[in-house]
């Protein structure tokens, strides 16, 4: 790990971090005055209604942070992000960390001197609204220090320029398809966790909620092994089946190129993608055919050998535009 | 991978398609274990009928480059090696030759023995 790399993890991981320490000392304080029992669970009113062992609320405790101190460090490192992005999620750590700091804090102490049935005032539920204006005083702290800290450069976003894209030399009246799979490992993971999403609300709330989410999880499912395909009707994703697809006619096109590029930083994520000035099926970082439309958008699908990809679409576009 | 067909050509579309397998294969273009597209995507794509793209598809199994499952489609086999491949091809070319030539079928073969007894 470099010494930028280091900065942009501890940053990132540093209110998680902050509250972990501020939690333990107050544990330690405390420690003799608490019950054996926490009441770690309040309802509406207020009212405990779950308990746990206070070593049990400890390793609770610790591992939550420590876990999303990680995560959040392992996304600025691997991240690159850049700009408004970074910004979010260094201002997003710092309250997040700040609100399940200052809660998991107060539990503590409500339980302070508090008798065997949980405390007598309950968790008065102003707590929560204090926790979340924590939070949302953290959140600009956070974001003003992600400006000090060194930036990375945002990903170059290559002036392509039709002088250097690649073609495929073709006879006349010759006709090319390129097609390629695309499968990603985590995509029928991804479809099981909503379905099961889907039957967890059916059945806790209502399946007014769960159907939606359940055809939702089937028509992603139809695209867990999509496929890319370059020919005469342009740039296509399809799924399983016929339809639904994501096409992208040549007529729409300017120019394709292939060039890698980073799912969380360009992207936010993976997926099918849209932001302001791009879209994207996005499956992981890497190589990836990035065509610019007329409209002046860009439109991306990682697939390997996006070389092949690039130059066929940009010689499909020649032989139209020479009305061929 | 890249397939490319010339309707106007006199080879048939499904021997066009399987020799653009081949070509890939040959290349090192793709590897074993990769999947080829699905037969109707592949026939969308190159304005083909699904039976052409069947037709090359089922040539290229006969010939040990891919296989075909119910469900799972077809994919390059584990042992088509470029080497494999390429000796396919020259086959073909030696077939041609000897068609060209006006050669018989046992002809050839008689030829390929003596060739293999020496």
């Amino acid at each position: 790990m470099t010494r930028k790399n280091l900065g942009r993890a501890t940053l990132a991981a540093l209110p998680f971090v902050l509250a972990l320490i501020v939690g333990l000392v107050v544990q330690l304080t405390v420690q003799d005055r608490l019950p054996d029992r926490l009441a770690v669970h309040f309802d509406a009113g207020g009212s405990a209604d779950r308990y746990m062992g206070i070593t049990a609320y400890l390793l609770y405790g610790l591992g939550t942070l420590l876990v999303l101190g990680s995560l959040w460090a392992v996304f600025a490192v691997n991240g690159k992000l850049y700009g408004r992005g970074r910004s979010w999620l260094i201002g997003g750590g710092f309250a997040l960390a700040a609100f399940l700091g200052y809660l998991l804090i107060t539990v503590l102490l409500v339980n302070v001197d508090a008798p065997e049935g949980g405390p007598t005032d309950g968790f008065p539920l102003w707590h929560v609204a204090v926790a979340v204006g924590a939070g949302a005083v953290a959140w600009p702290i956070g974001a003003l220090l992600s400006r000090l800290a060194p930036a990375p450069e945002g990903p170059d976003d290559g002036d392509g320029g039709g002088a250097i894209r690649e073609r495929i030399a073709l006879a006349d009246g010759e006709v090319a398809g390129w097609a390629r799979g695309i499968g990603a490992w985590w995509a029928p993971l991804a479809v099981l966790a909503l379905l099961a999403a889907a039957v967890a609300v059916g059945r806790d709330l209502s399946w007014f909620a769960g159907a939606p989410l359940a055809v939702l999880a089937l028509v992603i499912g139809t695209f867990c092994r999509p496929h890319v395909t370059v020919d005469r009707r342009g740039l296509t994703v399809s799924g399983l089946l016929p339809k639904p697809r994501l096409r992208v006619p040549l007529e729409r096109m300017a120019g394709a190129d292939s060039r890698r590029v980073n799912a969380l930083a360009e992207y936010g994520g993976w997926g099918y993608r849209v932001r302001p000035d791009r879209s994207g099926v996005i499956t992981r970082s890497g190589e990836a055919i990035v065509v610019s439309l007329t409209s002046g958008r860009e439109f991306a699908v990682t697939v390997d050998d996006s070389a092949t990809g690039a130059a066929l679409l940009n010689t499909l576009l020649d032989r139209q535009r020479a009305g061929r | 991978m890249l397939f490319r067909v010339d309707p106007n050509s006199t080879v048939p579309l499904g021997d066009q398609i399987a020799a653009a397998v081949r070509r890939a294969v040959a290349e090192g273009a793709v590897a074993p274990g990769e999947r080829l597209p699905a037969a109707r995507v592949l026939a969308e794509s190159l304005g083909v009928n699904v039976h052409t793209v069947l037709r090359g598809y089922q040539r290229l199994r006969e010939e040990g480059l891919i296989e075909l499952r119910r469900g799972r489609g077809a994919a390059v086999t584990a042992n088509a090696s470029p080497q494999r491949a390429r000796l396919l091809e020259r086959v073909r070319e030696a077939v041609a030759d000897a068609r060209d030539l006006g050669m018989t079928e046992d002809e050839l073969i008689a030829l390929v023995r003596g060739e293999l007894g020496a």
